[in-house]
């Protein structure tokens, strides 16, 4: 038996990296003494999957990981023990069982929604953002680059770009929403995403992330587009 | 400080999770009315390792009405970021600058440092120097082992600790409470510091030079006492430990539970600061310990313990202890690593104990290639033990071992270099000579190599240091002597950094002006290889009239006065001559737990219970 759950990262934590969280969870889970299922061999270790990894820096609403059970536990149980222990900055939000049968969730990740905020170095106005994101959608190429094991390759992204509005937008900031492919094979990057937008600006700046939803496909107690 | 600043400054830093805080076990208090900054002068992955801090940290917050908060050094792009914005630095509790805490106190475990201390009073807008400085701002105090030659750093701090620290930093707390309260001004505070045992005040004292070299101290209060003495806790069993061990966000050094089984080693190396400054042993009992390893990984959720001293291998009930913990942490998937092993019969039990869990590293200390040599700094391992615990070890499926050895010692000749070499030869011999089925693959002996730096309060506390010239010759010859040793690698450690260290670690109080100069210089995080300045430091001693060479390679007459003997360390200097004049000839001197060797010479009665 396996417990699927998603826990939420706020700022405080966000910068810690795939590989912290990785081990915060690990403690935290022998903290809450849940009855973990371990690996064989030498080093054994619990057995946590991702959906996904979340980018350093990034904020989340919701990430999803499967977790190997040795003994039976009900997710009631599972997210008042763990949430007793988490460290500040971090909550299980939802959970649920499922059979060790069940396909794992980075096989069945689709897309994911992200908030994205622009702190422009100059004055913006919500006509500006709109227009700028409007000449990305209306594309059939936004060429970006795109650093890959081999170095920095251009490539096109308007493909992983489902949806995006605009939220707001005003003096030197501007809020986004933008729905884009992620699977294991890879996906819209937020990061490539805000660069493409600061370029039809013609404006600089920073910007941060904040993923919303993690879709999936082929099971029904997990987030899933349509 | 607001998160769109907080946001700016680590979206500029290459690991902004040092700065973040809000780790699992972080103290979080509403009511106070007394704040400490736990400075720690490195970055936070060192800092979060060291178990002194671990315990302050303990026992400062929980006294009642204290908030006790921790900073770090920060690293060389957090300084530039907090300077482009104008921002100071922060602690990791409440993000709060060192300018609005009633204390502000480091650790200092390393004279390699020192330049981060000024690098983080300069991002606080606190002056360098005590005189400098009025009740308005924060006490500035230093503990930690190198404060047992205080007087390179002894302008900067208000107040220096000696010793332990558990009892006497509550001591001082009130005392600064309580002045704070009255409305004291600094000289009457630093007054009433003066009194309570293990404190210094450096300013109530003046080192007097004479044709360039320091000849006394000169007492300028007769309220402070002559010679401050070391703080020692008597019972270390009922002392307070980690209890709630913060578990870092990111991975640190020492990534694990701490538990400290006893303080203070019997072994009398006469090379070793800590072996002589953390006298006399203490050991925890053996229930108190498997009660404290069960709470500490309860808490913390960590995998794996250490058994913390400085030879936990000589703790009296080691083998009845360690097969009780590796049961008891077994069951929960927690291993259990010593950080030093003592090479004798019952090793090998322990070894295939902590084996069923899981297969660290093993290290070996033999410090010295030959049985001479070994004789002049007491360390008191024959080769026949070394081959016999490393054949055990490798009979119990270990492939590898690292051996620690220092090169520059007293009366150290070529055939002793030579004689690391040959005992590396014998330990790669002890594995190639196991029938193939017994042993495994990829053996490897790394001979990891330091260069000996004389510290204060030990026996080679007068002793010149090899200039660098013939550390490198010797280097190079034991790199000649290595080749052909199956599976020998060779590490060294550069020996430019090992001049400045003996030149801190021995220096007077003159070096604090050669201290700010280097900081002036650019000077940070000298301990790192990447930042380490050496024109730049040269330049500093040069500014001041002064040379490394002279507090590095000059050997002190036994009769001649000592900067750091204002301090009282317990351990006395007749003692030290004498064990100098018995490393001279090459005779040892026996454990302390076979018999009292008489090194605290009046203090005994007091302080030693051993």
């Amino acid at each position: 038996m396996k417990i699927i759950a998603a826990f939420e990262k706020t700022k405080e934590l966000s910068y810690t990296s795939h590989l912290d969280v990785q081990r915060t969870l690990q403690r935290a889970f022998r903290r809450a003494e849940l009855p973990l299922a371990y690996s064989n061999g030498f080093n054994p270790h619990p057995k946590l999957s991702f959906a996904t990894a979340l980018a350093t820096g990034y904020t989340s609403d919701g990430e999803w990981l499967e977790i190997g059970l040795a003994e039976p536990l009900s997710p009631e149980d599972f997210l008042n023990r763990v949430n007793a222990v988490m460290p500040y900055g971090m909550r299980f939000v939802s959970a649920f069982t499922a059979d060790d049968s069940m396909t794992t969730l980075s096989k069945m990740i689709v897309a994911a929604r992200y908030e994205i905020t622009l702190y422009t170095d100059a004055e913006t106005d919500l006509e500006s953002v709109q227009a700028a994101l409007r000449s990305i959608m209306d594309s059939g190429e936004v060429i970006v680059e795109k650093k890959t094991k081999s170095g920095i390759k251009p490539a096109n992204i308007r493909p992983e770009i489902l949806e995006a509005e605009v939220l707001s937008a005003s003096d030197t900031i501007a809020k986004i929403a933008v729905l884009g492919t992620l699977t294991a094979a890879g996906g819209l990057r937020a990061e490539t995403f805000a660069r493409a937008l600061f370029d039809r600006l013609n404006l600089s700046g920073r910007f941060t992330a904040h993923r919303t939803v993690l879709y999936f496909e082929g099971c029904r107690e997990l987030p899933c587009l349509s | 400080m607001n998160s769109t600043t907080s946001d700016m400054l680590l979206s500029r830093v290459e690991k902004p999770a040092r700065y973040i805080g809000n780790e699992w076990n972080m103290e979080r208090k509403e009511v106070y009315d007394f704040r400490f900054a736990l400075c720690f002068p490195d970055v936070y992955e060192i800092g979060m390792s060291h178990l002194g801090s671990r315990i302050l940290y303990r026992v400062l917050n929980d006294m009642d009405g204290v908030y006790c908060e921790r900073c770090f050094a920060p690293w060389t792009d957090m300084e530039k970021a907090l300077n482009d914005l104008h921002e100071p630095l922060f602690t990791l509790e409440t993000k709060s600058p060192l300018r609005d805490f009633d204390v502000v106190g480091f650790s200092l475990l390393y004279e390699m440092c020192y330049t981060n201390v000024l690098s983080m009073l300069k991002l606080s807008d606190i002056p360098f120097l005590s005189e400098q400085r009025d009740e308005t701002y924060p006490l500035l105090v230093a503990g930690g082992p190198c404060t047992v030659n205080p007087e390179p750093i002894a302008p900067i701090f208000d107040a220096i600790l000696l010793g332990d620290g558990e009892e006497l930093e509550p001591e001082l707390v009130e005392c600064v409470r309580q002045a704070k309260r009255e409305g004291a001004d600094k000289q009457t505070l630093l007054k009433r510091l003066a009194k309570i045992e293990g404190v210094y005040v450096p300013s109530f004292y003046r080192p007097v030079y004479e044709n360039g070299r320091y000849v006394r101290t000169e007492r300028l209060n007769d309220c402070a006492p002559e010679h401050p003495t070391r703080r020692v806790v008597r019972d270390l069993d009922s002392a307070k430990y980690i209890k709630r061990q913060l578990v870092p966000h990111i991975q640190i050094v020492h990534d694990r539970v701490a538990v400290e089984v006893m303080r203070g080693c019997t072994r009398g190396c006469r090379f070793c600061q800590a072996g002589y400054i953390y006298r006399p042993v203490r050991e925890r009992k053996m229930g108190t310990l498997l009660d404290q390893t069960r709470e500490l990984v309860a808490c913390t959720g960590y995998d794996e313990v250490s058994l913390l001293s400085l030879s936990t291998g000589d703790y009296s009930e080691l083998h009845t202890l360690l097969p009780r913990i590796i049961d008891d942490m077994a069951a929960q998937k927690v291993s259990v690593s010593l950080p030093s092993l003592r090479i004798d019969s019952l090793l090998k039990d322990d070894l295939e104990k902590m084996q069923t869990v899981r297969k660290g590293g093993l290290t070996f200390a033999p410090e010295a290639g030959t049985q001479r040599m070994r004789d002049v700094i007491n360390k008191n391992v024959t080769e026949e033990d070394l081959l016999r615990a490393v054949t055990d070890a490798f009979t119990s499926g270990w492939c590898g071992v690292k051996l620690y050895f220092m090169i520059g010692l007293p009366t150290e000749t070529d055939e002793d270099i030579l004689g690391i070499a040959e005992l590396a030869r014998k330990v790669s011999q002890c594995f190639y000579r196991l029938p193939k089925e017994q042993r495994g693959m990829g053996f490897r002996v790394t001979v990891s190599v330091s260069t000996f730096v004389p510290k204060p309060w030990t026996a080679f506390q007068w002793c010149a240091q090899n200039d660098q010239e013939e550390i490198r010759r010797k280097q190079q010859l034991l790199k000649n002597a290595l080749k052909g040793v199956r599976g020998a690698e060779l590490h060294c450690h550069p020996s430019v950094l090992s001049v400045l260290e003996a030149a801190f670690s021995r220096g007077d109080r003159r070096l604090c002006d050669v201290l700010i100069g280097a900081y002036e210089r650019g000077c940070r995080f000298d301990s790192w290889a990447e930042h380490f300045k050496p024109d730049a430091w040269a330049e500093a001693f040069a500014a001041n009239g002064l040379t490394m060479d002279e507090y590095a390679y000059r050997e002190r007459d036994l009769d001649e006065p000592l900067p750091w003997e204002t301090v009282d360390a317990l351990v006395t200097v007749g003692y030290l001559k004498r064990e100098w004049n018995r490393a001279r000839e090459a005779r040892t001197t026996k454990d302390c737990r076979q018999g009292c060797n008489g090194c605290f010479g009046e203090h005994c009665e007091d302080y030693c219970r051993v």
